[in-house]
């Protein structure tokens, strides 16, 4: 029998579908309410720390983070589902995205006592926003061949050099920026990095809008100016800055926003079949079934991740239902799948609209929004072309 | 954590999963060679009918071994991967079904299905030629008749499809059919069903077996001083293969689950199995293509192993409905659920509130 590519397949249970209701009436209410505007890619592209801070009051945040640092103490299981009810109905998640998905975990994982003391109870109640900062002007999938350089000072380092699309870095409080602190060994280039816990408010920081084609900025270009960061916030070990960011790929990769992000235009189109503003065409269903079946390898793997974390925290060694599955070639198998299809639907949707669609329509301002952000689906987060060695190399090739 | 399971794990019993890769790896070995037709192997039912095999998800009541659809959607999966010419979706998942539905003896002998038209004639019957009996879901006017015929009262005219399978037209007796056992009105659709996730379950267990083939055949086999896998274009042929067989597994896994978990009495399983069988006819696509190429010319020859499983695969994902008729099914669901019901179809498979529903919506 060969190694499956994804866990088995896990079902829901009641606790869980009621965490889903909790959500889905809260999120109805709000949109009842006029508080957001649903819209597609939200997770990039719709701030609001209102709301943010609305779902940490109700505990829908720092889900997996213990409550000694302020968090739920919950599952990511739990998380999941959450964030699955947030995403396609495309409320405004933006603003706490990178500290939930990404931060959050990796303090848990490799911050220090006072580090989890110092931001996971903000970042639970959303009042602390993350970014993250990994590209560079040179560095993009070949993430190795970071130049932005930590120079060891009296008590700290000093950060020099320039990070690239950075999103939200203008809204943020803080990044995870990602340095060479040890000379390039062109024999093993993944060592010397390091990570580091950067004040996006130092004087040291200068922040460029990168304005997308549309016209939005969600990106920046941030100049880290010689900022001297303190020993007390370098995250991990320094040196160890490469296995700690690929570490937490699993999550970043298999999470129900790479393959949701146009759910709000597949509704619309659906709604628009219904109405009779769009043919009845057998592709919607071939797309709803595309969605379902990402939904349910999402979730295999957001299980085993669960399980996995669990094991790592000393607990029962409970990772006997994921198997022997490699969690990380499983995540960028969802992360190619996914986002193929979210940008697929809009390229489905785009090619049953004729051009006398009115321009003022909900369906027209979704289709128009997700063919801008589409390029962006199949790059963020690991490009499909390098997904595919990675699943290739999973699968023994090399 | 929450006291109460937040998921449970549906997986086939793992020492029957094992019994069945031993016995299927086995007979992998000593198949007979590649032909163009398929000889029903009478050795290997004679293993499986020792081991309780052919009947695995009959009631026991029934003689069967009480096996669930995790079980039953396994040995399917399993015995495609090893191209076994052995017709077990037919004679036990849908055969000894509609026997039981119908309340009819099961005498455990060799049988196939089949749904005949109002003048008795069906086309397309796997394996009519080689059973000894068959099993014929009627729709007399407004009602569904079962009836288990002699395959020596109908009339066979015998023919092949793509695999090589006998695949034959079988003329009743209208008499026969007229005197079946009168059954639920549900059981056409249920049929239909049944036998579009019997199919997807035996595709996907092609695609496992095609995806080592072109694994294997991509590491041993060199050209310009190394193993074709290394090259960039032939593994990212071999990546999409893997993933498209993946995304298709958890798309029938699912609907094999939530039909084990509800004995099919679940209002999702149309929804699931069309996702099912959606997934899996495009993921044929992508897998028999992407391996031929993978494989060159050798891949297709009559010798090699890779028809043995890329042919029943295009045939299955066409059977109980065609990847179009399924992929309209799911449109007309989703669109009737409309804008705020589509999430909850997609995780429930209902386009409508359940009545008893506790949530909002």
């Amino acid at each position: 029998m060969p190694r499956p590519l994804i866990p088995p397949i896990v079902t829901e249970q009641p606790a869980l579908t009621e965490l889903r209701y909790e959500v889905r009436a809260f999120l109805a209410e709000q949109i009842r309410a006029g508080a957001f505007v649903p819209h597609v890619d939200t997770w990039l592209t719709r701030w609001d720390r209102d709301f943010t801070r609305e779902l940490g009051r109700r505990g829908w945040l720092g889900m997996v983070v213990p409550s000694e640092y302020g968090g739920q103490g919950r599952s990511y299981l739990e998380r999941f589902v959450v964030t699955e009810e947030l995403l396609v109905v495309g409320a405004p998640v933006a603003a706490h995205w990178i500290a939930e998905r990404q931060i959050g975990p990796s303090l848990l994982r490799y911050g220090t006592e006072e580090q989890k003391q110092a931001f996971l109870p903000g970042i639970s109640r959303g009042e602390i926003v993350f970014g993250i900062g990994m590209s560079e002007p040179d560095s993009g999938s070949d993430l190795a061949s970071v130049r932005t350089r930590a120079e060891r000072v009296d008590g700290g380092w000093r950060l020099t050099g320039t990070k690239v699309w950075t999103s939200g870095a203008h809204e943020a409080d803080g990044f995870f920026a990602l340095a060479r602190s040890a000379p390039l060994d062109p024999a093993h280039r993944h060592d010397g990095l390091s990570q580091f816990i950067v004040d996006l408010h130092a004087p040291e920081i200068e922040i460029r809008p990168i304005i997308s084609m549309g016209g939005d900025h969600h990106f920046n270009e941030v100049h880290l100016g010689g900022v001297v960061i303190p020993d007390a916030r370098v995250l991990g070990q320094i040196g160890d800055g490469w296995s700690q960011v690929t570490s937490e790929l699993g999550f970043e990769r298999s999470g129900p926003e790479r393959f949701l992000s146009t759910f709000q235009l597949l509704a619309a189109a659906a709604s628009a079949m219904n109405e009779g503003s769009l043919p009845l065409d057998a592709g919607l269903g071939r797309h709803v079934a595309r969605v379902a079946a990402l939904h349910h390898m999402s979730f295999a793997i957001s299980s085993a991740l669960e399980e996995r974390a669990e094991s790592d925290a000393g607990g029962s060694g409970a990772a006997a239902a994921a198997g022997d599955v490699d969690v990380d070639t499983a995540a960028a198998a969802v992360k190619v799948l996914g986002t193929t299809e979210e940008g697929d639907i809009t390229d489905y949707v785009d090619t049953l609209t004729a051009s006398g669609w009115p321009r003022g329509d909900e369906l027209f301002s979704l289709l128009e929004a997700a063919i801008l952000q589409r390029p962006g689906f199949t790059l963020r987060g690991g490009t499909n072309e390098i997904l595919r060695g990675v699943i290739a190399r999973g699968l023994g090739l090399r | 954590m929450a006291d109460a399971p937040l998921t449970s794990h549906p997986v086939a019993d793992p020492d029957l999963v094992d019994v069945l890769a031993g016995l299927f790896d086995d007979y992998r070995q000593r198949r007979p060679g590649p032909s163009v037709h398929l000889a029903f192997d009478a050795d290997l039912w004679g293993r499986l009918d020792d081991l309780g095999l052919t009947r695995l998800s009959a009631s026991e009541a029934s003689g069967g071994s009480g096996a669930g659809w995790l079980e039953a959607a396994a040995l399917l999966g399993i015995a495609a991967g090893a191209a076994a010419a052995v017709p077990i979706a037919e004679h036990d998942v849908l055969a000894a079904w509609l026997l039981e539905s119908a309340g009819l003896p099961n005498d455990g002998r060799l049988r196939t299905v089949c749904r005949p038209d109002p003048s008795g004639v069906a086309i397309n019957v796997t394996w009519a030629s080689e059973a000894t009996s068959i099993v014929a879901l009627w729709e007399d006017r407004d009602q569904w008749r079962v009836s288990d015929v002699a395959t020596e009262r109908a009339e066979i005219t015998a023919g092949r499809n793509l695999a090589g399978e006998p695949c034959d037209t079988v003329t009743f007796d209208l008499a026969d059919l007229e005197s079946g056992v009168v059954v639920d009105h549900t059981i056409g659709e249920q049929f239909h069903l049944r036998g579009a996730l019997a199919r997807s379950a035996q595709v996907v267990g092609g695609m496992d077996r095609v995806l080592e083939i072109v694994v294997a055949h991509v590491t041993e086999r060199t050209q310009f001083g190394r193993p074709i896998g290394r090259f960039q274009a032939v593994a990212h042929l071999v990546a999409d293969i893997a993933m498209e067989a993946a995304l298709a597994r958890s798309a029938t896994d699912a609907a094999v689950a939530r039909a084990a978990s509800s004995d099919w009495s679940d209002p999702g399983m149309l929804f699931a199995v069309g996702v099912a069988k959606s997934c899996v006819g495009h993921a044929a696509s992508v897998v028999v293509r992407g391996a031929h190429q993978v494989l060159g010319a050798i891949g297709t020859t009559l010798e090699h192993d890779l028809h043995l499983l890329t042919k029943p695969i295009l045939c299955r994902r066409s059977e109980f409905g065609s990847v179009h008729e399924w992929d309209e099914t799911l449109a007309e669901l989703a669109s009737s659920a409309g804008h705020d019901r589509l999430w909850p179809l997609v995780l429930t498979g209902r386009a409508a509130p359940a009545p008893a529903s506790r949530g909002p919506g």
